[in-house]
């Protein structure tokens, strides 16, 4: 029996222009902040699953977990909530200001899902109550069998990420603070967000200090030749095109099923992944790339630095040097934020406003992959794990 | 293998649309072979489309870009890139990213190389504040074409893939994009945009609004747009269609009478993993920006028929029908 316990609450989010945001999330804990995107849950298939809510926010607040079947509060499936004739809330919910609901449920089937707000969900799943939920299959080993839907499904990985999109329309938000009325029909985003963040923040490690509310990272690492796997999550309103540049992906499943009917297997390769609204992908990434080692055949010549453009405004992420794992020379008063002569390759929304904060490029929904020289990355990068009190 | 030697030129011009109404644009021109003492003139000559691209799988390309600077603006000394979108296995040096490879500064030059090893419909463009230097025209196609077709066996034929059940009579290019007229005309006075208010008055295939669309390629009309959309075969021909999305839209296509079979997406011919034909019937191409469709239609009886984009707000110019995103097939008797 899994236990995931989550509080509903108001906070403030951070955007790299400067921006605080107010918006209403899950927590993971009584003590700690509300977080954009809620805390994922990670659960192996058929083990009983509890989540207790407690609603800190002063509107009814539930948890919603469509591709989920057999949820319960108590002994009774969940059901709609009406209010003077009108539907409120998907499912049951916790009561304003301290209300608590429990919904048991134990996933069937393996894969990427989505859990959110079903109460006034076109209000609060926008707000920023959203998390991702991964199922594990029954005969997933973290050391010998790591599998996105079991053994013998061509779904093997060496690592993996959570990518879970939305878009923040700040006036919205404000609206919600002032209590003011906001048509949802004239939805109209600024900010478009990567696990809670916009770029270039997307790119800063997990858990980092001075985003409290917005926990997690969304740069991809791994190693040449490793299978990479990636789940999204569109947990907004609208669709997103991702596009990672350096490969196809392998699309393995969607919303949560595998592509495959029998022995036929209907996975596919795409070089961009339109998510939709509530949709999940499983894919797997995999870069083998032309001219990886130092003696690599591929002609190279690099003119003369100082006759190119290197960066952005004094910075860049590239080494200096064409190839993997080695450093070049890069002018004095750029910074390279290059470790090792890694490669780094762009992950965004090719809806290209959408990779802007605000209308200011760079921003939004982009990230990088980043391939390292074979070994010198440590094995608990790209491991999912819960990160919520599951008893 | 051919060992395959470019050169374009990234500049600023201007194209036409059919009511009349005239756009800044930045883009790439072809300046493969042009005497460096004359590669100045082409300043100011970009196209809309770019020039398209077309090499087989296995060769060998050197594509140098030259950023000729923009005579409209040259207070703006934005540098540029190349960006091979889809290209499998690139390594980032020649990926077109300024944020982690380099860029090109105005007046300079820098070779790109590229062996492409999968057959497919892709597209490029300039990766430097992707947001406006794409929306400004800076976007060209780019096809890979089967080694089938130089296996004596196949000698005159045509292949999407490498694989015979993708054999087509005729080939179009369907590259849609959207302008908003609003950007073009701040950018061309020296003038900021929100592009989250990005909000498109104008819808074309292959830098063309309908009707233009229908006329004919390196029409002297349009000398910026040199590409036609107009598509003309005989009955029971297969026409193969190339669709590029570099717009920031997602657009639905559709054409009257006329089912397509995919056969492609985003450069992939639609086979499982072990081979499985995973081609699919559809009524319309639904293709988002970044994606590429590969789709085969049978030409009927003859005929004239309408391709044309079903959010039908979409087939106007400025709000005035009928325009935008359409184009027409004629078909012939035999």
């Amino acid at each position: 029996m899994a236990v995931i316990n989550l509080w509903a609450k108001q906070g403030y989010m951070s955007t790299p222009d400067g921006q605080s945001i107010y918006f209403w999330g899950y927590s993971k804990g009584a003590a700690e902040p509300a977080q954009l995107p809620g805390p994922p849950i990670i659960v192996k298939q058929g083990e009983a699953v509890t989540i207790n809510l407690t609603n800190n926010l002063p509107e009814p607040v539930s948890v919603f977990l469509p591709g989920q079947t057999g949820v319960k509060v108590g002994s009774q499936f969940v059901k709609p909530q009406y209010s003077g004739g009108n539907l409120i809330s998907f499912v049951n919910y916790a009561s304003s200001n301290g209300g608590t609901v429990s919904y048991t449920f134990t996933p069937t089937r393996p894969g990427t899902y989505i859990y959110e707000s079903g109460t006034n969900p076109h209000k609060q799943v926008l707000l920023g109550l959203y998390g991702g939920i991964v199922v594990r299959p029954e005969d997933y080993d973290e050391n010998t069998s790591r599998t996105a839907y079991g053994s013998g499904t061509d779904t093997e990985f060496d690592r993996e990420y959570l990518i879970i999109f939305s878009e923040i329309d700040p006036s919205l938000h404000q609206a919600v603070i002032e209590g003011k009325p906001y048509m949802i029909s004239k939805h109209h985003p600024r900010y478009w967000t990567m696990n809670g963040r916009c770029a270039p923040d997307t790119m800063l490690p997990d858990n980092a200090p001075y985003l409290p509310s917005q926990p997690y990272g969304a740069m991809v690492m791994a190693e040449p030749t490793e299978k990479v796997l990636i789940r999204y999550i569109g947990a907004g309103i609208d669709s997103h095109p991702l596009h990672p540049h350096g490969n196809h992906t392998r699309i393995i499943a969607m919303d949560g099923r595998l592509l495959k009917n029998g022995a036929r297997d209907r996975s596919f390769k795409r070089f961009t992944v339109l998510v939709g609204p509530g949709q999940t992908y499983d894919q797997i990434f995999q870069w083998t790339g032309l001219g990886y080692t130092l003696d690599n055949p591929i002609p190279t010549i690099i003119p003369n630095r100082r006759n190119l453009g290197i960066g952005e405004a004094g910075w860049t992420m590239w080494s200096g040097s064409p190839y993997l794992g080695e450093k070049g020379e890069i002018p004095e008063g750029v910074v390279s934020f290059n470790e090792v002569g890694e490669y780094h390759f762009m992950l965004h929304s090719h809806s290209e406003p959408k990779i802007t904060n605000w209308g200011a490029f760079p921003g939004g929904m982009m990230t990088m992959i980043s391939i390292y020289p074979t070994g010198f990355l440590s094995p608990d990068v790209g491991v999912l794990s819960q990160p919520v009190g599951k008893e | 293998m051919a060992v395959i030697k470019k050169r374009y030129g990234a500049t600023d011009g201007w194209i036409n649309m059919p009511d009349g109404t005239v756009h800044y644009i930045f883009g790439f021109c072809d300046i493969t072979d042009v005497p460096e003492n004359e590669v100045f003139s082409y300043r100011g000559k970009a196209t809309l489309l770019a020039p398209l691209l077309e090499v087989y799988e296995g060769d060998e390309i050197y594509l140098t870009l030259t950023n000729l600077g923009f005579p409209q603006r040259p207070d703006l000394d934005d540098t540029h890139t190349i960006h091979w979108h889809g290209f499998p296995n690139q390594i980032s040096l020649w990926d077109g990213v300024p944020e982690a490879s380099i860029s090109v500064p105005v007046g300079r030059n820098f070779e790109y190389y590229y062996e492409p090893l999968d057959p497919g419909t892709y597209m490029y463009h300039c990766h430097f504040e992707p947001v406006e230097h794409i929306q400004m025209g800076m976007v060209g196609p780019l096809i890979v074409r089967p080694l089938i077709e130089k296996d004596p066996d196949y000698t005159g034929r045509k292949f999407a893939y490498n694989d015979i059940s993708t054999e087509y009579d005729r080939e179009a290019i369907i590259f849609v994009t959207e302008m908003d007229a609003r950007p073009h005309h701040l950018v061309a006075n020296v003038q900021v945009f929100d592009w989250t208010d990005y909000c498109p008055q104008y819808w074309m295939i292959n830098g063309r609004a309908y009707p233009d669309t229908v006329k004919p390629p390196n029409d002297p009309s349009f000398p910026s747009q040199p590409y036609s959309a107009y598509i003309e075969g005989f009955t029971d021909e297969k026409v193969l269609l190339r669709f590029v999305n570099l717009g920031f839209e997602n657009h639905s296509i559709q054409i009257t009478g006329i089912p397509f079979k995919v056969i492609g997406l985003d450069a992939k011919q639609l086979k499982g993993l072990n081979g499985e034909d995973l081609s699919q019937w559809r009524n319309a191409v639904y293709v988002a920006p970044g994606q590429t469709v590969d789709a085969i239609i049978t030409l009927p009886d003859a005929g004239k028929y309408i391709l044309y984009n079903r959010s039908l707000q979409r087939n106007t110019n400025n709000g005035i029908p009928s325009g935008g995103m359409m184009t027409e097939i004629n078909v012939l008797e035999v």
